[in-house]
């Protein structure tokens, strides 16, 4: 391996993973600054229990009409994240254990993974491109964030093999595209997952609070029956 | 009825009307001189204005909602607007919310005041920039809270545009609807500006009728008692249009032996600052309210059918009177489920034997905690109930939230959006609507009419009145 390429996995990558952290931190301070909402009232339902109904959401489609009726953008949106998460794991273990990557079903799991994703990334550009509603409410940074990450995917399918040894090309392009994604992330919509927590948290709090959450659904005891 | 849609920009580029404005100034409305309702003044940098009060109204839970949209789409289908014009793209609920959030990142937030174009962020160049965000959060949305739930994220989004309301209302930039009600509410305590002669006129004639009905001159609406069980509140609109709502709720109490009374001043149980945005009246409104239950010493305040009157009364109205809740509150549903259950009333549901549905309340059921309730009342007053879906938190807007009746120039949208809970309604099969709100009755009874549906609307009360055994009576029939 080229000291480039070890100083891109390593190095590099430490230098932009603590920018991020940085930029998050000072991020959250800023948002923390922001006064919060109280609520004075008597509460009819748990905070609590909404808070953790609100945060899992995410992983119950049959819970949201519009996760329930767009069962297939719903799959969409679990592939891609799998794929995130798949290619963040890589770029953690490539460098500092990469035997693991030596056993070929771990390398074409990961491969499918990525694929996948990258299919669904294409899919979601597509989506955004055509549909009049999402040109509308897009932004340049909507449409370079999924390309930048559908691409990332792409890259990392073909540097998963890990053979530098043959060609440190798609190693050089996942690393470095890696650097370019962690110093852009904080500053574009990729953030997300950093709000998520926040909004859901706040959602949550306030309709557990009102017993809006859990959603009902029939057959809960009314009040009144006490 | 027509198939005809509207032309949105027709509705973007209504001009401001100042005539009621120009009105109270001329009359001198002290609501107006004591600037607690604003009016609209072109000489000033209201733009600027607008930037300075958004910055200052910022709260973690809203700057949550500005930062964490994704521009997903998702909750485009869960708004009505955008359900029933699929054809256009400035009503999915993103678009709505993104006319504030393009001014926040423009102004406030970290990468649109380096590279707004980036982002789309933008602040309005002048007073006709605000005049067409007037025309989109007060014309094209009805602050339902549908896009909320339904938003992988938990954005919500009718939070953002209140919110929006909100600010404009302070720059006089409003639907000349929205400026008489913010009036009439700081002048006369109540959304509807009824006097207190015609309030206390009201009552005497429906305890008038009360006593004819039940035979009984012992029955009274005590106005003012003291150390009662319960303060019993209402909706203005209860007043001026449907004054039996009031002779029937009382009815009820007196038979199920209840003591209760009803104050001379702050029984506006509604609330326009939900709707304008105006958190200082909201708090104005919702405390007098507290403060009558206080000085009358009622053990419980009992609010009358209205979603959101009772999500202003039960839940906003404390928070933004800022006023620790030292006295329980409920709405009449709860009140009427006790009565039944502990056989303190007898209902009879043969009485009411044609076909019904329930409609909810957005603010009852997304921004509060009924939806079972009613349910629970409808099983034991009517003999064939039938669910309308989706229902409970899923359910459409009738269509007049958000104070759409007040603002007649968005009618022709409203009507056309309205589609939505046409069919939704017409395939119930059902003869009669019920619901728990004053507002929704307005607003589906136009809609009704609009659509030409066989069909009538009622509520959770009349329901019961009308099963209601009355034990003298129907012992002498
Ligand atoms: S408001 Fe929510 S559902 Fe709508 S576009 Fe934004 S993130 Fe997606
Ligand atoms: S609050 Fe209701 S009307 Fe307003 S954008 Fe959301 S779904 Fe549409």
């Amino acid at each position: 391996m080229s000291e480039f390429l070890r100083i891109l996995e390593d190095e590099v990558q430490i230098v932009a993973l603590l920018f991020m952290a940085t930029v998050y931190t000072i991020r959250l301070i800023w948002m923390f600054r922001f006064k919060a909402g109280k609520e004075v009232t008597e509460p009819v339902g748990s905070p609590r229990v909404g808070v953790a109904y609100s945060m899992m959401n995410v992983a119950m489609p049959w819970a949201m009409e519009s996760a329930r009726k767009n069962l297939s953008f719903y799959v969409q949106f679990v592939i891609f994240h799998l794929g995130v998460l798949m290619a963040i794991t890589a770029t953690l273990i490539l460098p500092y254990w990469p035997e693991f990557f030596e056993s070929e079903p771990i390398v074409r799991i990961f491969q499918l993974f990525m694929g996948a994703a990258f299919a669904v990334g294409l899919i979601r550009l597509i989506r955004r491109i055509t549909s009049p509603v999402m040109r509308l409410i897009s932004t340049p940074d909507d449409y370079f964030s999924v390309a930048l990450l559908t691409a990332w995917f792409a890259a990392g399918v073909f540097a998963m093999p890990n053979q530098y040894e043959v060609s440190e090309w798609p190693l050089i392009l996942f690393f470095g595209m890696t650097t370019l994604f962690l110093i852009y992330v904080p500053f574009s919509k990729i953030s997300h997952y950093l709000y998520y927590p926040f909004t859901r948290y706040f959602l949550g709090k306030t309709m557990g609070h009102r017993g809006v959450f859990p959603r009902k659904k029939g057959g809960e005891k009314p009040a009144g029956l006490e | 009825m027509s198939d005809k849609t509207i032309n949105i920009s027709d509705v973007v580029n209504l001009p401001l009307d100042l005539k009621e404005q120009k009105k109270a100034l001329e009359q001198k409305s002290t609501a107006v001189l004591e600037g607690k309702v604003k009016v609209y003044d072109p000489n000033k940098d209201n733009v600027k204005n607008l930037l300075e009060m958004l910055k200052n109204r910022l709260s973690r839970q809203i700057v949550s909602s500005l930062v964490g949209c994704v521009h997903c789409g998702m909750c485009s289908d869960s708004c009505h607007y955008a359900l029933a014009r699929p054809h256009d793209p400035t009503m999915t609920p993103a678009y709505k919310a993104d006319q504030i959030r393009q001014i926040f990142k423009r102004y406030i937030d970290w990468t649109g005041r380096i590279f707004p174009w980036w982002v789309h962020a933008k602040t309005p160049k002048n007073d006709e920039d605000l005049n067409r965000l007037k025309n989109i959060v007060f014309g094209t949305c009805s602050g339902c809270r549908r896009c909320t739930l339904n938003c992988p994220m938990g954005v919500d989004t009718a939070t953002l545009v209140r919110l929006t309301r909100g600010l404009l209302t302070e720059l006089g930039i409003v639907p000349e609807g929205v400026f008489v009600v913010d009036k009439d509410s700081w002048e006369t305590g109540n959304q509807m500006g009824v006097s207190q002669e015609d309030y206390l006129e009201t009552l005497e004639w429906q305890q008038e009728e009360v006593q004819a009905e039940l035979d009984d001159p012992n029955f009274k609406i005590s106005i003012d008692k003291e150390d009662c069980d319960f303060m019993y509140t209402v909706n203005p609109r209860e007043i001026k249009y449907d004054p039996r709502s009031i002779g029937y709720a009382c009815k009820i109490f007196h038979i199920a032996g209840e003591s209760w009374t009803m104050p001379s001043f702050g029984w506006d149980q509604t609330n326009f600052g939900l709707f304008s945005g105006d958190d200082k009246l909201g708090g104005y409104i919702a405390k007098n309210l507290y403060e009558a239950a206080k000085r009358l010493r009622a053990k419980r305040i009992v609010i009358s059918e209205c979603g959101h009157g009772y999500r202003s009364t039960r839940w906003e109205g404390y928070n933004w009177a800022k006023y620790k809740q030292d006295i329980p509150s409920e709405s009449v549903l709860i009140t009427l489920i006790r009565y039944i259950n502990q056989g303190l009333i007898k209902v009879d549901p043969s009485r009411n034997p044609l076909p019904i549905t329930y409609h909810d309340s957005c603010n009852l059921a997304r921004s509060g905690d009924i939806t079972e309730e009613p349910r629970w009342i409808l099983e034991r007053i009517c003999t064939d109930f039938r669910e309308m879906y989706p229902n409970r938190s899923d359910n459409f807007c009738c269509t007049g939230g958000g104070g759409a009746l007040s603002m007649v120039e968005y009618k022709p949208l409203r009507m056309e959006v309205a589609k939505i809970k046409a069919d939704q309604l017409k395939a119930t099969g059902a003869k009669l609507v019920c619901t728990s709100c004053h507002n929704c009755v307005d607003g589906l009874s136009d809609l009704i009419k609009h659509y030409k549906l066989d069909m009538q609307v009622v509520q959770i009360l009349d329901l019961v009145a009308e099963a209601l055994v009355i034990p003298e009576k129907d012992e002498k029939k």
